[in-house]
């Protein structure tokens, strides 16, 4: 059954989530795309707006300015004017144009007729703010078709009193888009009615302003949105990931412990539930690490009291029995007290051997495995088993010469397994009358060889049925990273330890 | 070999026969059941065996006390605690661990090594087939004609050595290691060529030595 704590599996509301902030941030940048746009031309049109309204005379001039506030009414009413004067007269066309002249008093106006002779020039009546300074303020008109010449003050360096076809087509051409607006119509607005053409220029300054084309200042506003999206972004994933980098180092830092430290806490988001958990798990592994301690000394505490209990009756029984020994006894009785005294020997290793056996099996043993020479402690554990070996009458063989032999296990309990294999010789083997300790080549790997000249253990595998003596040898091997074979015939054992990756 | 002990064991049962086995020895033995007043008992004694489970302060901690107050006495640990972390609990300060159920000969055998080894007691000249030992004098002569054999530095600590592991298998490294002071190089012979030297000194017949045994394969020892 799952169980659940405070942390663990709650969610920390839409409202406090990374994913509601996100979403916000991603919100208020689509929102505010379609805004820009209409407000940026608002702005614009504000500012243009402005522009026409600034001055002093900001009524007059709007008023002034109004005949030219739309180009495409203007070019249209052009057209229209030619149209118009389609068939008339010299006076009428000029007299036309005049009163044309006195309504769009900013504009210049000219005409040629159709033998390309310009016959009318007519200056603007006014200047607009920016060409006030420019101009030396004459409002007087030409006609040249009443009075026979050109005033060319103001327009005449552009109009030639005489136009060639290629003065004409020239003009044509650098009248499409020019500054100042050159509008263009033939009279009667064909070109093959070969009256002539008509032509008025409105200076920028009294036009409304191209609202067609995005101006830069608007491409600007909408790249500084866009810079200020990116970089809100990059500090909302910057903050993140700088939380989940903390989150990882406090994962991987081992504390004095062996466990992880918990860290601060955060804010009350995804992450910083995370973090809680997390500092919720590590609470709970040093709790855990805490009752694993607990009941290792406990455990330990038991098996020592036992084996204190168990061990204490037999001390009595043996030093008791010594004193018998000293007193005249028969030889069956000496041989009964031998006897005795040897079980009582092998009790005491039983017992000891199934206090270890128990603690190994649950995994409470903890090995420290080092790089060490085997050859010596082969050499140092043979030295403290020869005076046993030679009392029980036994050869003792031992060929350990050579280079050292570096395995990584633990130097205690491997002793205690050397200790465990002479045991076994001496209970079982003795009768063979010989122990060989050897380091040899097999296969390529050099092995140790425990050999003796017993009866053999009568059984095919080494731990099965072979005491519990081996079944702590197997254990403690396997976890040293080594393995080991014993080949048993009636001829005697051979204990071979290897490490376990020989192939 | 004489000395005192100072023997704290709360079981009168265990105590009685072992006290009594070390007096017929030639010990003299202070018996005590508790730890409490060790450290004055400790006073003139020559060696300390200490039980671990004791009523009231358990052996680990009176075997620190003595240490403390009494540095140059060895103490041995005679327990029925047998695991590997007792034993290296008690082998900080203790000399020897020693586990129940014992033969009263290897205790008395382990008490004998570890009095040879502190010095401690004024031990008889040692009569070691036809050599007399004066250990105290660090002096080595002839039983029979009482000449003296002189040793050189290296032959002197060598041999003192085995001595003072009288009856224990010392393998090369181990002797090495302790008289030379660095780590012993396998294929090494200046051990080899000291102990021959040696020999030719100590030995009646040096191709047959009775003194330094040789253990083929593992090291040397002085047989007792």
């Amino acid at each position: 059954m799952i169980r659940r704590n405070g942390t663990r599996g709650r969610n920390p509301g839409f409202r406090r989530s990374l994913l509601s902030r996100y979403l916000l941030i991603i919100v208020i940048a689509v929102l505010f795309l379609p805004v820009i746009f209409p407000l940026s031309l608002i702005i614009y049109t504000l500012s243009d707006h402005y522009h026409w309204t600034s001055g002093n005379t900001a009524d007059e001039t709007k008023k002034a300015f109004k005949p030219y506030s739309n180009i495409a009414e203007l070019e249209k009413m052009w057209h229209k004017e030619a149209r118009l004067l389609a068939g008339k007269s010299d006076r009428e066309i000029g007299a036309r144009l005049k009163a044309l002249g006195d309504r769009y008093q900013y504009a210049s106006m000219f005409w040629v007729n159709g033998e390309g002779m310009t016959r009318l020039a007519l200056p603007p009546e006014k200047k607009s703010g920016s060409e006030a300074g420019a101009d030396n303020g004459a409002t007087g008109g030409t006609d040249n078709g009443a009075t026979g010449r050109t005033d060319g003050t103001d327009i005449g360096a552009a109009v030639p009193a005489r136009w060639t076809a290629l003065q004409a087509i020239a003009f044509m051409k650098d009248s499409v888009g020019s500054d100042p607006l050159t509008v263009v119509a033939f009279i009667g607005d064909r070109a093959d009615a070969g009256e002539g053409f008509m032509a008025m220029r409105v200076p920028k300054s009294v036009l409304p302003r191209n609202t067609g084309s995005v101006p830069l200042a608007l491409y600007g506003l909408m790249l500084l949105v866009l810079l200020a999206f990116a970089a809100i972004s990059w500090l909302f994933f910057a903050g993140i990931r700088g939380r989940l980098l903390r989150l990882q180092t406090a994962m991987t830092l081992d504390g004095r412990d062996g466990l992880p430290a918990a860290i601060p806490k955060g804010k009350p988001d995804e992450i910083g539930m995370l973090e809680e958990a997390f500092n919720t798990m590590v609470a709970e592994l040093k709790d855990s690490r805490r009752r694993e301690r607990e009941e290792e000394e406990l455990r330990k505490r038991l098996i020592a009291d036992l084996s204190h209990d168990l061990r204490t009756p037999l001390t009595v029984v043996r030093s008791h029995l010594f004193q018998v020994g000293k007193e005249p006894l028969s030889p069956q009785g000496k041989e009964s007290l031998n006897l005795m005294d040897e079980r009582i020997a092998d009790l005491g290793v039983l017992i000891d051997n199934l206090l270890n056996y128990n603690l190994l099996a649950s995994g409470r043993v903890k090995l420290s495995p080092g790089r060490q020479d085997v050859l010596r402690l082969l050499r140092e554990s043979a030295a403290a088993w020869y005076p046993v070996w030679t009392k029980e009458g036994m050869e003792v063989d031992i060929e350990l010469e050579g280079e050292p032999l570096v395995w990584e296990v633990d130097e205690i309990w491997f002793r205690r397994v050397l200790d465990n294999l002479y045991q076994n010789v001496v209970r079982h083997a003795k009768g063979g009358g010989y122990v060989g300790v050897a380091a040899e080549d097999r296969g390529g790997v050099r092995t140790v060889v425990i050999r003796d000249r017993g009866k053999g253990l009568g059984e095919a595998s080494p731990a099965k049925g072979a005491g519990i003596g081996l079944a702590i040898v197997d254990m403690l091997l396997s976890r040293m990273g080594l393995a080991w074979t014993a080949d048993s015939d009636p001829e005697g054992t051979s204990v071979c330890i290897y490490p376990k990756d020989r192939g | 070999m004489s000395g005192t002990l100072l023997y704290i064991e709360d079981d009168p049962q265990i105590a009685g026969p072992v006290a009594r086995d070390l007096r017929d020895r030639g010990y003299a033995v202070r018996w005590l059941q508790t730890g409490e007043r060790a450290v004055e008992e400790a006073d003139g004694c020559h060696l300390a065996i200490l039980d671990v489970m004791l009523p009231g302060l358990d052996g680990f901690t009176v075997g620190q006390r003595l240490k403390k107050c009494f540095p140059g006495v060895p103490i041995l640990m005679l327990s029925a605690r047998t695991s590997i972390d007792d034993k290296l609990q008690g082998l900080e300060f203790a000399d020897d661990y020693l586990t129940k159920p014992f033969h009263p000969d290897e205790l008395a055998a382990r008490i004998g090594v570890l009095l040879r080894r502190s010095g401690s007691v004024s031990a008889a000249p040692l009569s070691l087939k036809h050599l007399t030992v004066y250990e105290e004098e660090n002096r080595i002569a002839l039983t029979e004609s009482g000449e003296e054999i002189p040793l050189t530095g290296k032959q002197f600590q060598i041999f003192f050595y085995l001595l003072r592991h009288l009856g224990q298998i010392m393998t090369k490294e181990q002797i090495y290691e302790a008289v030379w002071g660095e780590p012993y190089m396998e294929g090494d012979k200046t051990l080899m060529v000291h102990i021959r030297y040696l020999r030719e000194k100590l030995e009646k017949d040096p191709a047959a030595p009775e003194i330094i045994e040789t253990v083929r394969g593992i090291g040397y020892r002085i047989k007792a």
